[in-house]
């Protein structure tokens, strides 16, 4: 059985994929639609159709955002957001990754935790918020509790079904060239619930980031929510709307790297 | 003494939400010698399974026993290695990956196992293969990493459940004659389920002829078709008489089927 026969076979085809250099027609067609749209945003105020005090301009955007960059203390507010952000996440991720494999491994821990624990991935963590002000005080604590709370939910509940729902063909597959529980757990378990994790991770993303500029905007005394309830106050439409792009891209910039990793994951499971 | 010594074998499976049980295989004795290969057919539902995973050492046996050169089955074994009826590839490794996968569970030390794997994917014809992961991959091409997966790891007993069942015809003819191929230089002992009369005549030394309710044996038929075969067999009279005593017995055993049906 040592020798080896080459039958024959086709050669590999591997496509090298050009096609993001080519602008596709939807991409042409959404670009004009934003230009158009920045056009009549800009002009709609000089001809009376909109008050420009609620609407502010593009360009006035545009300096306001040179502004903030500039002088507005920007990187000191970013950085307490983002830690407050990192913090409550990573002790998300401490937390719910472990407990998410215990109660997908074991079925008694299982029923013993899952209603609660639904019921508290369904309720909006939020309304925790002033209870976590009234424990924590107003410093950066009580956010980086709601962000944990926020993001600690969605990862074991889809760690949990992704190891509970392992395929039984593979668990009798392992066994039958006899693999240990230990092998099981890490060469079958674990892979195999990856895109379940990183599903919840994605879904955490978004609480999270939620959950940092609610607990700002709630009470704070620094940080990109307490910089939107300033300028709320003070109607500056043109600085709200950047720290509002701001937000969003950071969420998204997140949200689309982890949904990249997930998709190159799902891309070996058969479909 | 033969190599695969099945005795007084019986099977019950609890039957879900009841303390009712269920048999699946009774009373089977059945000896294999070694290098044997071994076709196993019946109808659907037969127990042709059940069998080959109690083998396995994948079921607990209710009564009776199984012994493999003498030793007592009561478990998974490196002596045998599984083909499974559905693919059962892991879908984030490769080929190789795969193939590798039995060697890592029962640390394989017969050096690297690297050149192990991509020896077998070879013997299989996948040589060009070794780095795309299943979804890549049709469904011959898949089974034949199965194949090569439980080939690596050098078993006394190949146990193979319908590994071509999802297949067309064509490609489940060739496949069959790849097989005999790998098998006729490794001379392992091969038990294979199949309900393909063609191809449980085609492989075989020795065709286990199963019946139901509950399972059991009806008849083993001694296959005296010469080696090396290849498809010109399917049209020799020996193959047509074989084809014929088959055929009769499945039939049998559909219309008691439908007797049962009938009474429920
Ligand atoms: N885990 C199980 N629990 C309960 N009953 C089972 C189980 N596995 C199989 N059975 C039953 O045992 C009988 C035999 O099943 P088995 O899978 O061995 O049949 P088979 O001959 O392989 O059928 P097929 O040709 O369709 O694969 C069937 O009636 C089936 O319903
Ligand atoms: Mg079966």
């Amino acid at each position: 059985m040592r020798s080896a026969e080459m039958t024959a076979e086709p050669a590999e085809t591997r496509q090298l994929s050009l096609s993001f250099l080519r602008p596709s027609r939807s991409a042409v067609i959404g670009t004009l639609a934003v230009l158009a749209f920045l056009v009549l945003w800009q002009i709609a105020p000089g001809i009376g159709w909109v008050n420009g005090r609620f609407t502010s301009r593009p360009t006035e955007v545009f300096l306001a955002a040179i502004d903030i960059f500039g002088n507005d203390n920007f990187l000191y507010h970013a950085r307490i957001s983002l830690t407050e952000f990192v913090a409550g996440f990573a002790l998300a991720i401490v937390v719910s990754i472990p407990l998410g494999v215990l109660l997908g491994t074991s079925k008694i821990a299982r029923y013993l935790i899952d209603p609660p624990l639904m019921a508290l991935y369904i309720a909006p963590t939020l309304v925790l918020l002033p209870i976590m002000v009234i424990w924590l005080g107003i410093d950066m604590a009580p956010k980086i509790a709601v962000v944990f709370l926020g993001a600690v939910f969605p990862i074991v509940l889809n760690t949990m079904a992704g190891m509970s729902e392992a395929d039984p063909k593979f668990l009798r597959m392992a066994r039958s060239f006899g693999a240990t529980r230990f092998d099981i757990f890490t060469r079958v378990l674990v892979p195999g619930s990856l895109p379940a994790l990183l599903t919840g991770l994605r879904l955490a993303v978004g609480r999270a980031v939620l959950g940092v500029i609610v607990g700002e905007l709630f009470v704070s005394q620094a940080g990109i929510g307490y910089q939107l309830n300033l300028y709320g106050s003070a109607m500056r439409i043109d600085r709200l709307l950047v720290y509002a792009l701001i937000v969003s891209a950071f969420g998204y910039t997140l949200t689309v790297i982890v949904r990249s990793v997930e998709n190159k994951i799902r891309d070996w499971r058969s479909k | 003494m033969a190599q695969i010594e099945i005795r007084d074998l019986g099977i019950d499976y609890r039957k879900p939400k009841s303390n009712e049980v269920f048999s699946a295989v009774d009373s089977v004795d059945l000896s294999v010698e070694k290098g044997e290969f071994v076709t196993i057919v019946g109808s659907s539902g037969c127990g042709k399974s059940t069998l080959l995973m109690a083998v396995a050492g994948l079921v607990d046996l209710t009564r009776g026993s199984i012994e493999i050169d003498g030793k007592r089955v009561d478990g998974p074994g490196p002596d045998r290695a599984v083909v499974f009826q559905e693919a059962s590839l892991l879908p984030w490794r490769s080929v190789r990956g795969n193939v590798k996968f039995g060697l890592e569970m029962q640390r394989w030390s017969g050096g690297d196992l690297n050149e192990r794997a991509m020896q077998m994917i070879r013997l299989v014809g996948l040589g060009r293969f070794s780095d795309y992961h299943p979804h890549q991959l049709s469904g011959g091409m898949r089974q034949r990493v199965n194949i090569a997966r439980a080939l690596a790891v050098d078993p006394e007993v190949l146990l193979m459940d319908e590994p071509f069942g999802a297949l067309d015809a064509q490609t489940r003819e060739i496949m069959g004659t790849e097989l005999l191929r790998i098998w006729e230089r490794s001379k392992k002992t091969a038990l294979f389920v199949t309900h393909d009369i063609d191809e449980a005549i085609f492989l075989a030394d020795k065709i286990v002829v199963m019946g139901r309710n509950p399972g059991h044996i009806k008849e083993v038929i001694t296959v005296d078709l010469p080696r090396p075969r290849n498809e010109a067999i399917l049209d020799s009279d020996a193959f047509h008489e074989l084809r014929k005593r088959l055929r009769a017995h499945l039939a049998e055993d559909m219309s008691s089927m439908q007797l049962v049906q009938e009474v429920a």
